[in-house]
């Protein structure tokens, strides 16, 4: 099956693609907004999709909603507050399933009126948000941005970029800052909420099986007036480092998590960065990669070690969860493994693993109407206008030298590493 | 003997069966269409089954803590090449998994599927562990534990499950301890192994765009002739007591808010099949009408603010234990408790609406024909009820099955203040 999507502009700045399918037993609508990731936003924007989801002027509650949730066969509605580079993206998506397995082939124009009315008709109190919605969602994100610390690994890796990237957008956190909490109100929010309506470039998916009443249904956003669209500009991309960075941490936990953050200098767009993919892959990708081999099989240090590429901003992440006393000997293989790779020191056969992993997982993509969806999303933020079968392809012909070359420009910047005084 | 087709029309698919006479048993589900092709491998063997008599032995041997996941990582290991090498030259990603009841080893591929599935069952049947090789594992499996460690949602569960349960060893950690790893040796290993991984108790199922004839073929020219079928392997579980073995337990480490487990042990256990599927199913609704999002409770405590979408809770069980969970994060998560114990108390006739089962038995029906769309749920889905007797493909028709008037009973049987655990993980103060 050959992926296509049908893109159709339907107001200033909303785009809606649809790609046809009938190999799923259901149907996806995902809306995504785009907004700058700036310290004056990112708080309001990552409240709003908390807020939004409590309540509809039809359905006001969040139980009614889900009600009527089940009601529609159970369909799955979620969001997601994230970064893509220096973009925060929020994602509104619901999956429901197709009505001729259930003998109910409206159901899909229910999950839909549901889906556009927790964007653009939210339940109201003096014409702005319920108070009390968003004074219960405030506090919900605070407990989410302190939770961060839970996930130790993803923890470490946000530290990481933070530290990294201190003096760029990127460093800033999704969901936003405590600080900015006690700013916000259900005015200054909805304020906010109706700017971002009318001035986001925004995206929408629909895989599955459709007709033209049904395009036309989606088409329909009511009596929007879209004003004049945001300009979001392309993430800097900063090559070369200026001061090496080594931040520890101090927290009570058994095993240290470290973290390297290197600059690679190779934008998303540049041919080379077909090359970074590959040798990223070849150092740190899958069991067969050069840290896998040397830091976990041979050495016995690690459970997980891993090397991953940040399309946007170009950086390049390596983690491992190591015992505290083993940091050392672990960022001594590390760096011998990437000057291996830099000498050239990997063969053939390593090149073809490696393609072969990331074009499987890239093919993968067609057996999901979520991936198929966020894969044509990423197409358009990165403006490539490439097929999967262009993609595969162009991976294929990386060839050694571009793989030398490529990871000859990866620079070490910064060192994270959490470990325990208490537990040594 | 024959291959066996069974079909739903209601789900749109079809299963294919064989059972070769070394006594493993073969299932295929194609899926036309689909880019990505999967198999499992998985063995009737899991953390729980940590008491046994070895085959050939007249008496039961108590195995180390975490010896069969010690085990599913050195299968990988073979005399020349590592086995994660030639999976990846195929361009296939190999993975393997240990539960408290199963080991399932499998592989998705989007090329070269029969020769990648002729890798599968190849390093499944053929175990090599050398002392050496043994002893550098153990450096590897001691990160995985710490890492685990550090992790206050595996904590705050194992923590319940070791407060509910006095005997059963479904309260023992799957990988174990850094300690009870060391005693594992490469002698036990293959004792475990051969009793185990006999073909009689394993299952092997296939999900992709594939053919049937061909993966037949391919099994038979690769698969291990000269392993003797055995029937059942004898487990021996010590008698579990009544009641739960203390019912608070709290911790604290490294998090941000107090994370909670309110467990009530199943002591109607020992179903089998169907009926069984039918009780975990039952509990299940009781638990999604209670606690779901769009109950009540739920909507009341997350508007008072003392619970957040984390919220949840779900029966999870085998046929020698079984238990219902409610979970989430709350920094009042002794009220949380209180209010729980609370609901129960109430007349079952009055929580439990007709209304609520109605919906949710309709968002339990979607949710299911929805998961046909992925290979890898279509996989873990059959593989989890296989070895409770019950195929994939008659799953629906046990959910339709279900009636409200069942659930009432249920209810006042299972969830009574005797086997009620409440574990809490604390944040440092």
């Amino acid at each position: 099956m050959n992926l296509k999507s049908e893109r159709i502009q339907i107001d200033n700045g909303i785009h809606l693609n649809l790609i046809y399918t009938d190999k799923f037993k259901s149907n996806l609508l995902s809306y995504y907004f785009l907004r700058p990731l700036s310290k004056d936003e990112v708080t309001k924007n990552a409240l709003l999709p908390l807020v939004l989801k409590r309540g509809t002027e039809e359905y006001d509650t969040n139980l009614k909603i889900q009600k009527k949730l089940e009601e529609t066969y159970g369909a799955n509605f979620s969001i997601s507050i994230n970064k893509r580079g220096e973009k925060q993206v929020l994602r509104f998506t619901v999956e429901s399933i197709n009505g001729d397995y259930v003998g109910d082939k409206d159901n899909i124009y229910e999950v839909i009126d549901l889906l556009k009315d927790i964007i653009y008709n939210p339940t109201l109190e003096k014409g702005y948000f319920r108070k009390d919605y968003v004074n219960q969602e405030k506090e919900n994100l605070k407990n989410r941005i302190e939770g961060r610390i839970n996930d130790k690994r993803s923890y470490a890796l946000d530290r990481c970029i933070e530290e990294m990237c201190k003096n760029e957008k990127f460093s800033i956190y999704p969901l936003g800052k405590v600080e900015d909490l006690d700013g916000i109100d259900e005015n200054i929010l909805y304020e906010h909420y109706k700017n971002v309506i009318i001035t986001s470039p925004m995206e929408i998916f629909y895989v599955g099986e459709y007709d033209a009443k049904l395009i036309e249904y989606i088409k329909d956003i009511g009596k929007i007036e879209r004003k004049e669209l945001l300009n979001i500009p392309r993430e800097q991309i900063i090559s070369g480092v200026q001061t090496k960075n080594m931040v520890s941490e101090d927290l009570d936990v058994t095993q240290g998590k470290l973290v390297l953050g290197f600059r690679t200098g190779i934008p998303y767009e540049d041919r080379l960065y077909n090359g970074l993919i590959v040798a990223s892959d070849i150092l740190g990708g899958g069991p067969n990669s050069k840290l896998f081999r040397n830091v976990r099989e041979k050495e016995s240090l690690a459970y997980y070690i891993t090397s991953t590429i940040y399309k946007y901003k170009s950086i390049m992440l390596i983690d491992g969860g190591i015992e505290f006393q083993n940091f050392e000997k672990t960022i001594d293989i590390i760096n011998e493994q990437l000057e291996e790779m830099k000498k050239g020191n990997f063969t053939e056969e390593d090149i073809e693993i490696s393609k072969k992993s990331i074009k499987s997982s890239t093919e993968s993509i067609r057996d999901s109407a979520f991936l198929i969806s966020e894969y044509f999303f990423s197409q358009i933020l990165s403006m490539d206008n490439r097929s999967l079968e262009e993609i595969l392809e162009d991976i294929d012909s990386v060839t050694k030298e571009e793989i030398v070359e490529a990871i000859s420009h990866v620079v070490l910047d910064t060192i994270y590493f959490m470990k325990s005084s208490k537990n040594q | 003997m024959d291959i066996k087709i069974y079909e739903n029309d209601k789900i749109k698919e079809k299963l294919f069966f064989k059972e070769l006479a070394s006594g493993l048993k073969i299932y295929f589900m194609p899926k036309e269409g689909y880019t990505k092709q999967y198999a499992i491998f998985s063995t009737n063997y899991g953390s729980i089954d940590n008491i046994f008599v070895p085959i050939g032995e007249k008496k039961a041997i108590e195995v180390p803590e975490g010896i069969a996941h010690f085990l599913e990582h050195k299968l990988f290991e073979e005399p020349e090449e590592n086995i994660f090498d030639k999976f990846s030259k195929l361009g296939a990603n190999v993975n393997a998994y240990t539960n408290f009841t199963q080991t399932a080893y499998l592989f998705s591929s989007t090329e070269n599927f029969y020769e990648n599935l002729e890798l599968l069952v190849h390093f499944v049947q053929h175990p090599y562990f050398t002392d050496e090789n043994v002893e550098k594992e153990k450096g590897i499996i001691a990160q995985e534990i710490n890492m685990y460690r550090d992790n206050p949602n595996w904590r705050v569960f194992f923590n319940c499950l070791r407060a509910m349960y006095g005997e059963h060893p479904v309260k023992i950690d799957i990988a174990g301890t850094v300690e009870s790893i060391q005693d594992i040796s490469k002698e036990l290993l293959y004792k475990c192994y051969n009793t185990f991984y006999n073909p009689n108790n394993m299952v092997l199922f296939i999900a992709g765009d594939l053919s049937f004839d061909e993966i037949l073929r391919v099994i038979d020219k690769t698969e291990r002739k000269d392993s003797k079928k055995i029937e059942e392997v004898n487990r021996v579980f010590k008698e579990e007591p009544k009641g739960v073995r203390e019912n608070f337990i709290e911790e604290s480490m490294m998090t941000s808010t107090p994370l909670f487990y309110i467990g009530f042990k199943d002591e109607d256990i020992n179903l089998s099949g169907k009926e069984r599927v039918k009780k975990d199913l039952m509990t299940n609704f009781i638990l999604d009408m209670l606690f779901g999002s769009s109950s009540i409770f739920y909507n009341e405590l997350y508007e008072e603010g003392i619970i957040d979408s984390s919220f949840g809770a779900y029966f999870t069980g085998k046929k020698s234990y079984g238990h219902s969970l409610i979970v989430g994060e709350s920094k009042k998560p002794k009220e949380v408790y209180e209010r729980v114990m609370n609901l129960f108390e109430k007349d079952p006739q009055s929580i439990l609406n007709e209304d609520d089962f109605n919906r949710i038995k309709r968002k339990n029906i979607g949710g299911f024909l929805m998961s046909f769309n992925s290979v890898e749920s279509i996989a873990n889905n059959f593989i989890d009820l296989y070895f409770e007797e019950v195929l994939l493909i008659d799953y629906l028709e046990i959910l339709e099955s279900i009636e409200y008037k069942n659930l009432i009973e249920r209810l006042k049987k299972h969830f009574v203040k005797e086997n009620v655990v409440l574990s809490i993980i604390n944040p440092l103060s």
